[in-house]
């Protein structure tokens, strides 16, 4: 089928290229708020919930999601929405168990998590399944935002007398060297501001689009009664058709994705991170699900569902050739005037930079965390808990910045064999995440969960999910709901209940013998050849796990080596690893946040409930990481020496821009005052002036 | 008219196996003590978390039905 090219005009091509240039600008002024590596990643842990639920609906709302749900929308109607609604049956989990563990446990990575919770070859397997993640979601931004641009682009374009032909790969390749470049010098704090403008620019261009284009139909009503009945219903058909099912997509999207995006995305986990309070996360969360989802849900699909109703007009204006996965762009590029399309299209490209630079920056931020950390630590250059070299882990991010952006790139390659973005993005949701959901879940919420538990999850869930990518209709038709077989691209969408199912029932099995390995373990380890037992059955589960990748031998005869060598992992696991259960369970499971609590803080926590004080700062002449406040403020905050205090700029819009977090020393006389250090001062990016809102944290 | 397939058993599959991930969270957080039900704002996000679940059970119900009969 011949491509559309060469959409909009020389004026849109202006607006994009002032847009971006200003976005770039932009971010690269707060830049200079990155003073280290927390700053860089993290924000500094400061910000207020409206500016971490902007940053997150332009995250959410990508180009891809665009893209994406434009294409399904036009396929198929509202349905289209129920991945934006579909959210909150897990957010108990997230606001009450991993939210505040994530925060007062003061890990800078999921892997790391994974280090204090079981061992650091849990680490290990984990920092390995998490990149393979993010990079695959950066590989998923870069394809779609090619198909976004490739149809505004002509055939090919003359460069210094040089006939250059314009391909999707090209393109991504340049998109690939702005965002790379951008999210290099910017770190998070710039992202965290640029996704603020883009997050309004986003949802503006999205409903101009849908406005626009129900009155370009005839109004509300001529739009409404255009659509067919089945195009109206916001769920899908139960199970038909293989490429856009609701029981596929339930599993896949509204389980694998919803349980992923909240609990491993660390993109999406670092913009919690950089908020001020947990309890300032749990709100950015709701306020995102409950209000910005459903908008966005229209934003993204507005395009496709106009479309449609535009194809039903006698004198259809959508050409014939139209690919689904373009429509949000042939649509936009026929309701709107010169300038305003390249408006929409450059919020749609400044939206990727956003996912994509939030993704580069959590790559870089496990890159430094997990990998150039530890390595460190083993090639002993730094001690165990010495941090690294500020300057040098800046360095490092940035240059592992550059690499995962090429590694991105490569990653567009599988992808581009699915006939949608949409499916892409469901068969690497439903691939990808569930082993990593199911290690997050059972550590989290299950205090037996064991190590050997995780590294059997990894290795032998990732076996089984790798045979039923080899044998569906034996393996994942039992749990297809009446779901047909795409024999091309086989159970896209509900392979990810098969793929969570198998993660789960190795990790529960695995933890429920533990007693029974344990005992092996201590048989093993009384034997005088125990390394050559021990070595020999590494040998064997690294052969079993080839035959299963390399599809050597039938299924049964792989299904019982896939039994085998998990039950090697678990051994071995349990022999090499030493694990202490009371230990490696504080404060890092549910059942004792008030544990991690008490941890983060130091001391015994004072959950008094009180005010937020307004108060004129002076300078103190030396740099403890303590402020002092009067008597009087501190009864009205019901505080006492040693709690933790977010002290910030009284000017709201700032949402916490100019802030710290500190504890409270000895009280003074002299009421309306708090005495600060230096380093307050300048972390705090503090204005003489300005007074500031002081707030007991615990 | 569409089948059931294609209107209330997306529905009810939603907020049936949806409920039970959703109700076994609730129960889970107030079981381990990851909710503590004596502060205020604890209070206050429970509530918040069961006004989730009917809020979109209520849209999607409102959208089946003005798509079927509006």
């Amino acid at each position: 089928m011949d491509r559309i090219h060469t959409m909009g005009t020389q004026t849109d091509w202006v607006v994009m290229i002032v847009y971006l240039i200003a976005i770039l600008l932009f971010g690269s002024y707060f830049s200079k708020y990155n003073h280290n590596t927390t700053d860089f990643f993290f924000g500094g842990r400061r910000f207020s919930w409206w500016l971490i639920a902007m940053s997150i609906v332009a995250t959410g709302v990508s180009s891809h999601s665009f893209v994406k749900y434009s294409a399904k929308a036009w396929e198929y109607g509202f349905s289209s929405s129920m991945s934006y609604m579909n959210d909150w049956f897990f957010i108990p989990f997230f606001m009450f168990g991993w939210l505040p563990i994530v925060v007062y446990s003061k890990i800078r990575s999921i892997p790391e998590y994974f280090e204090k919770r079981f061992s650091p070859s849990a680490r290990f397997f984990v920092t390995i399944l998490q990149l393979l993640y993010l990079v695959g979601y950066i590989g998923i931004g870069f394809l779609t935002m090619g198909k976004a641009i490739l149809p505004l682009m002509p055939p090919s374009m003359n460069l210094f007398g040089i006939e250059i032909n314009i391909t999707l790969m090209g393109l991504i390749i340049v998109i690939a060297f702005v965002t790379g470049a951008y999210t290099t010098f910017g770190g998070q704090i710039a992202v965290l501001f640029t996704d603020l403008v883009q997050g309004f620019m986003l949802l503006l261009a999205g409903l101009m689009v849908f406005i626009i284009g129900v009155d370009y139909v005839g109004g509300w009503h001529a739009f409404w009664n255009l659509l067919p009945t089945d195009w109206k219903l916001p769920l899908a058909h139960f199970n038909k058709p293989p490429d856009f099912n609701f029981v596929g997509i339930f599993w896949q999207d509204g389980v694998a994705g919803s349980v992923g995006f909240l609990f491993m995305n660390m993109g999406l986990i670092m913009r919690f991170m950089s908020a001020k309070s947990v309890n300032e996360g749990r709100k950015a969360a709701t306020f995102n699900i409950l209000f910005m989802l459903p908008i966005s849900a229209i934003v993204v699909s507005g395009g496709g569902w106009v479309g449609k109703a535009m194809s039903m007009l006698s004198n259809s204006p959508i050409p014939a050739n139209t690919e689904p996965d373009f429509i949000f762009v042939v649509v936009a590029n026929i309701i709107m005037g010169p300038g305003v399309f390249g408006f929409v299209i450059a919020s749609l490209a400044a939206a990727l930079m956003s996912t994509v630079n939030t993704l580069l920056n959590a790559c870089s931020a496990v890159y430094v965390n997990d990998i150039y950390g530890p390595i460190k630590v083993w090639m002993k250059k730094i001690k165990k808990n010495e941090k690294v070299n500020e300057k040098r882990a800046l360095l490092v991010a940035r240059i592992a910045t550059v690499a995962f952006t090429v590694l991105g790139v490569l990653a567009v390659i599988p992808f581009s064999s699915y006939p949608t973005v949409y499916e892409a993005h469901g068969y690497f949701h439903s691939t990808l995440t569930p082993p990593l959901v199911i290690a997050i879940f059972l550590g989290v919420f299950w205090k037996k969960f064991t190590p050997a538990g995780v590294i059997a999850t990894v290795i032998g869930g990732v076996s089984l999910m790798v045979l039923g990518a080899y044998y569906p209709g034996i393996l994942i038709s039992p749990f297809d709901h009446g779901t047909p077989m795409d024999p091309v691209h086989p159970y896209t969408y509900i392979g990810a209940l098969y793929n969570t199912l198998v993660c789960l029932a190795v990790g529960v099995l695995v933890t429920l013998f533990q007693n029974q390995l344990k005992k092996t373990s201590d048989i093993l380890k009384k034997q005088t050849n125990h390394n050559f037992i021990i070595v020999t059955m590494i040998v064997f589960t690294v052969i079993m796990f080839g035959m299963v990748i390399f599809n050597i031998g039938g299924v049964q005869l792989l299904f019982i080596l896939t039994l085998i060598m998990t039950t090697f992992v678990a051994i071995i696991s349990t022999y090499y690893i030493k694990y202490d259960p009371v230990a490696q369970t504080e404060g890092l499971t549910a059942g004792s946040i008030h544990r991690a609590k008490e941890l983060f803080k130091g001391s015994k926590l004072n959950e008094r409930e009180g005010e937020i004080v307004k108060v004129n700062w002076k300078e103190r002449n030396d740099n403890e990481d303590e402020v002092n406040l009067s008597k009087h403020e501190m009864n009205k905050m019901n505080a006492e020496v040693g709690d933790l205090v977010y002290v910030s700029d009284a000017r709201k819009y700032l949402g916490g821009l100019k802030s710290f977090h500190s504890k409270i020393g000895k009280p003074h006389d002299e009421e309306g005052i708090i005495y600060i250090s230096k380093e307050h001062v300048t972390n705090g990016l503090l204005i003489k002036t300005k007074p500031l809102t002081v707030e007991k944290e615990m | 008219m569409p089948s059931f397939f294609n209107t209330w058993l997306p529905f009810i599959y939603l907020y049936g196996v949806g409920g039970i991930f959703f109700f076994a969270g609730m129960i889970l957080i107030r079981k381990l003590k990851g909710i503590d039900m004596r502060q205020k704002k604890h209070r206050f996000w429970w509530k918040v978390m069961f006004f989730g679940y009917f809020y979109f059970m209520i849209i999607h119900a409102l959208l089946i039905i003005a798509a079927l009969y509006w």
